[in-house]
């Protein structure tokens, strides 16, 4: 019985997977052919497309998209490896672990919004550039610096990053975000116990035979994982070349990248630039195919030309230029974490604050007290979607676990279900998701929040699926093994024996999916047609305002709302633990009743 | 019982394994969350809220370039004003007749305005009217098409949607809006809209009763005094001085692309402005040689004032809201804005310094109506249209006009009103940084609405696609 309902769980997550992407990507590829009866287009061909690349930016904005999202992932990696080659076995690993873990919970939106806030000619850098200049410049004449900031005004037309027509601006403020999931992602893999083991005896050789850490990183450790990260990898590759906000914030718009084109010729208010979009969307899907393939053939270049250094003998690599490199960029992330953090914080409570000092006139209660007063609605919305969604996909989640080792697949079945894992994460959002908002007119239009509920547990279940199965998969299956020796049902051993043996893994998966949930917002926006106003529908509404002091609020009301969840998730296990323990030790023989899992 | 101990061992086992397993889950968790937070906010997250909506609209008189706001005789109280309160559709033994306003949720003022909004026609009229806060208005209006696509036709999601310009002309084209319901009002009547055609006409489009006028703005300037004062100039008094003035200080002024509302009000501005003898054309149908008659000047003033621009013009502004986000911190010294209000209760809620002075064009301010519009698939259309009359009513408007609580200017034509009602729209105090109203202003019509798009068309195939 339990193993049917496991069976059911597996598909079910297939077709949730499967069914939004693929009739997404129906709804955007109709139009693409000139389909949309809704503004009375009805015949099928490739004029759309004609006319598309027909636009004179059209090559630059796909270049844009190419180089900004291949240039980005390729800088990410190179320095992540960097630091991992300087750090992995120093006792500094757990302090840059700390130090940027909370940059992936930080939306890309409030991300790039920060950074605007920080390197833009009127932020913290430039203020503290004038007042130097001032302070040194007038440290002889007048001791009297203030009066000069009252002069200062921030530079005009100066030649600042931000919105450089090549792209630099998007590729370098990409490259920051991805840099820590990389980083994180690498580290996951390389503590997982088997790798762990096999990676501490290749160093212990690659020492004994006098390779220098660094060294033995790049010939030892790399090429074992590097498989393991290769998918994570790619999906941050397609993220990177469609992603909307950072370019929209931070780079150029004359052209812009091409998710962004997508996304104003999406919302345009000439309803039949929607062919358009649907067509460059489609596009879009190329360019991301084009740039995995990038990816792959850089990969294959690296190894081959790789391969003769492996048996080089060479004891260092590059350690030095390695090793500085590495310490220059943290402490460039520490500088940008404090900038951001005291620039986000002070903002959020300032009143009047003029250009060139570091402080404002005063502070005041009052952004939070507006943000706070109209969230409280949403805040119950965001709680309630986040909650649902994240319980059912872990439910649905360990079911399908469960069932992979009860009836393991055949490999063909086991890849396609992989490969349908990371399909949403592969497949470009803005390609799919105004497709899939048009199939779910066509049904149940009325069913806003089952609506709402689907759009999020397409991109939730994937990451939820991601990191429970590694732990999942982990689980000492001998302990299974003696409890159904001693007559239990599948369904008694996985309810009584891995349930608690998973716990702290299955809350970290169930917070990460309330994260994930609490992020969504074209998703949201689109499928409750706006009637379900969450936080981040909210905090995106109030960006396109006027008001730096109230978007300051909102970011750090998004930044803050996941991290409680992980800390849940973290604390409740130890708690969970400890109490379980005592009661053992304290009630000694009583315990056999609690601890009795039969009847 | 031998069974029983042997399980509580291996359950105390599995206990242990806890502390084993946290440090890998840490570890998982957090490449995770980064995935999460990539993926999801990814595509999208930005997208809309760059984009602001075209919240207000078109305006005033077609036959008139230049109309001087001049008094109006008094007298004349409104007997539909009394009609009212007894319209109401209160029925205690029916649940709550819920509608859905579809409107910009950008602006605090705004937002807090409807609350206070819903909160009346709750109380009042037992409505439960939600704001469904928009970053995009053209969303709610796909919206409204894929119902329609979809054959949903008397059960849609949006009831009431706030328009003006291209929306509405886009939802009238495609016949998504509900005709001829805003003369059933009473309090329509308040706008007088036999005299005043800009209550009856979008954008030079004739709204057919399909949209009821709500508010109406003009072009206003406003700049830092303090930095006038440091870079010792003035700032222009007309389109010309506008341009001398970014030539001295370059950098420090610049306008949205003409996609966004504001961007395509400063060019239709530029326009008449740098035409003055050839105005009449503006009031009229574009054609191509009124087009090729007004270009040269425009073209002229534009290539030259875009090098001096803020990023030297290479880089510009997709909404309007951010111009005065610049101007907040310092970068843009002088900028523009259609809701004059808005600026002295930025100041107040420090979003914009207290040096800020606002000030009128001598040669000019552009200066439009904004609407509110029913859907003609909306579901509760009795009751939208009792929300709509309450947002009419002298008080709901003079409650709107108030500084503190959003600033814009009423529809109502105030001599008609009673003495106690148009005693609810003077302002208590004066703000230093608001416009001073005791100065004339000299209105521009908004142009023929096909200039819109021309002229738009025009300046994107000479500047550039940028979007």
């Amino acid at each position: 019985m339990f193993t049917h309902i496991t069976l059911v769980a597996r598909w079910c997550l297939l077709l949730l997977l499967c069914i939004p992407v693929l009739a997404g990507l129906v709804g955007v590829i109709f139009p693409a052919l000139g389909y949309f009866p809704a503004i009375g287009a009805n015949a099928f061909s490739t004029q759309v497309f004609a006319t598309l690349f027909g636009l004179p930016d059209i090559w630059q904005m796909m270049w844009l998209s190419l180089f900004t999202g291949v240039g980005s992932t390729l800088l990410a990696v190179i320095a992540a490896f960097c630091i991992l080659a300087t750090f992995y076995q120093s006792s500094l690993l757990g302090k840059i672990q700390g130090v940027l873990s909370p940059f992936l919970v930080f939306p890309h939106a409030a991300a790039a919004i920060s950074l605007l806030f920080v390197v833009s000619p009127s932020g913290i850098f430039a203020a503290i550039t004038t007042r130097l200049n001032a302070y040194f410049s007038h440290a002889f004449t007048s001791p009297f610096v203030n009066e000069i900031s009252e002069m200062a005004l921030p530079a005009a037309n100066d030649g600042t990053l931000l919105y450089d027509g090549l792209g630099l601006s998007i590729l370098i403020a990409l490259s920051l975000k991805e840099l820590p999931f990389i980083l994180l992602m690498t580290l996951s893999v390389m503590s997982q116990p088997l790798v762990k083991k096999k990676l501490t005896g290749y160093v212990k050789v690659g020492t004994a035979l006098g390779y220098s850490p660094t060294a033995s990183f790049f010939k030892l450790v790399l090429p074992t994982t590097f498989s393991q990260i290769k998918l994570p990898l790619l999906a941050v590759l397609v993220f990177a070349t469609s992603n909307v906000e950072i370019p929209l914030i931070l780079g150029p718009n004359n052209p812009s990248t091409l998710a962004v084109a997508i996304m104003h010729w999406f919302n345009h208010i000439d309803l039949s630039m929607r062919l358009l979009a649907s067509s460059a969307a489609v596009v879009q899907v190329a360019v991301s195919a084009v740039a995995v393939l990038l990816f792959l053939g850089t990969e294959r270049l690296v190894t081959y030309i790789g391969k003769r250094s492996l048996s080089g003998g060479n004891r260092y690599f590059a350690d030095g230029a390695l090793r500085a490199s590495g310490f220059v960029i943290m402490a460039f992330y520490i500088i940008l974490i404090c900038a951001v953090v005291y620039t986000v914080v002070v903002y959020s409570f300032a009143k009047q604050w003029h250009f060139p000092l570091l402080l404002p006139e005063g502070l005041t209660l009052l952004h939070w007290n507006t943000a706070i007063s109209a969230l409280t609605t949403p805040f119950i919305n965001t709680l309630l979607l986040g909650v649902l969604v994240s319980t059912t996909s872990l439910i649905l989640v360990l079911f399908t676990l469960e069932s992979e080792q009860l009836q393991p697949a055949r490999a063909v079945a086991s890849n396609a279900f992989s490969v349908s894992l990371f399909l949403p994460l592969l497949v470009p959002g803005v390609a799919f998701l105004y497709g899939l908002v048009w199939f779910q007119q066509l049904i149940f239009q009325n069913a806003v929040w089952f609506h709402t509920y689907v759009a999020h547990m397409v991109y939730v279940v994937p990451y939820v699926f991601l990191s429970m199965a590694v732990a999942y998969r982990k689980f000492d299956n001998r302990y299974a093994m003696v409890a159904q020796s001693l007559g239990k049902t599948p369904w008694q051993v996985f309810y009584h024996v891995k349930l608690p043996s998973l716990f702290s893994a299955i809350m970290v998966a169930w917070a990460l999916g309330l994260a994930i949930s609490f992020s969504q917002y074209l998703p949201t926006l689109l499928a409750s047609g706006g009637t379900i106003p969450t936080v981040t529908t909210e905090a995106v509404a109030s960006v396109s305002g006027s008001s730096t002091r109230l978007t300051a609020v909102y970011v750090i009301i998004q930044a803050v709302m996941p991290l409680i969840g992980f800390m849940i998730a973290w604390y409740m296990p130890v708690i969970a633990t400890r109490k379980r323990s005592r009661q053992m030790l304290v009630s000694g023989t009583h315990s056999n009743r609690s601890a009795n899992p039969v009847q | 019982m031998l069974r029983d101990s042997a399980l509580l061992s291996m359950k105390a086992a599995c206990l242990r394994r806890f502390g084993k397993f946290s440090r890998l889950i840490k570890g998982l968790t957090l490449a995770s969350a980064v995935f999460s937070s990539q993926l999801i906010t990814a595509s999208h997250s930005f997208a809309v809220p760059f984009d602001i909506p075209s919240v207000d609209g078109s305006i005033v008189d077609v036959s008139g370039n230049e109309i001087q706001s001049q008094p109006q005789s008094p007298v004349r109280a409104s007997t539909a004003l009394k009609r009212t309160s007894a319209q109401s559709p209160k029925d205690d033994t029916q649940s709550k007749p819920l509608v859905r306003f579809h409107a910009w949720g950008g602006s605090a003022q705004v937002n807090g305005y409807l609350q206070w909004v819903a909160a009346q026609v709750s109380q009042r009229f037992n409505i439960e009217l939600q704001h469904v806060k928009l970053a995009d208005t053209s969303d709610a209006v796909s919206r409204v098409l894929a119902e329609k696509a979809a054959g949903n036709h008397d059960n849609g999601s949006v009831d009431l949607i706030w328009i003006n310009g291209e929306n509405f002309a886009a939802m009238k084209k495609h016949g998504l809006l509900a005709k001829d319901w805003v003369k059933e009002l009473d309090h329509f009547a308040l706008t007088r809209p036999e005299k005043n055609a800009a209550m009856v006409t979008d954008f030079g489009e004739p709204t057919l009763g399909m949209e009821a006028p709500w508010g109406k703005a003009s072009m206003v300037f406003y700049y830092r005094s303090a930095h006038m004062k440091a870079l010792d100039i003035t700032p222009g008094q007309t389109i010309n001085e506008l341009l001398r003035f970014s030539q001295k200080v370059p950098g420090r002024f610049t306008y949205p692309v003409p996609s966004d509302y504001l961007g395509i009000s400063f060019i239709k501005y530029a326009a008449i402005a740098l035409n003055g003898d050839k105005q009449s054309l503006f009031y009229q149908p574009v054609t191509e040689s009124s087009l090729q008659a007004v270009l040269p000047a425009l073209w002229a003033y534009l290539d030259q004032l875009h090098p001096t621009m803020w990023q030297q013009g290479e880089y510009m502004l997709r909404q309007a809201s951010q111009l005065q986000r610049l101007v907040g911190t310092g970068e843009l010294t002088l900028a523009f804005s259609f809701t004059a209000a808005e600026i002295p209760s930025a100041v107040n809620r420090f979003d914009l310094p207290d040096d800020v002075r606002t000030y009128a064009m001598q040669d000019g301010s552009l200066a439009n109506v904004h609407f509110v519009g029913l859907t003609y698939n909306s579901k509760n259309k009795t009751a939208a249209k009792t929300v709509v009359n309450f947002l009419l009513s002298p008080e709901a408007q003079a409650e709107k006009q108030k500084l503190a609580v959003w600033g814009d200017d009423t529809v109502l034509d105030v001599t008609l009103l009673t003495k106690a009602q148009a005693m609810l729209f003077k302002e208590a105090s004066v703000h230093r940084s608001a416009l001073d109203k005791s100065q004339p202003m000299v209105l521009l019509a908004e142009p023929h609405a096909s200039w819109t798009d021309k002229l738009r068309e025009a300046w994107f195939e000479r500047y550039g696609a940028r979007y």
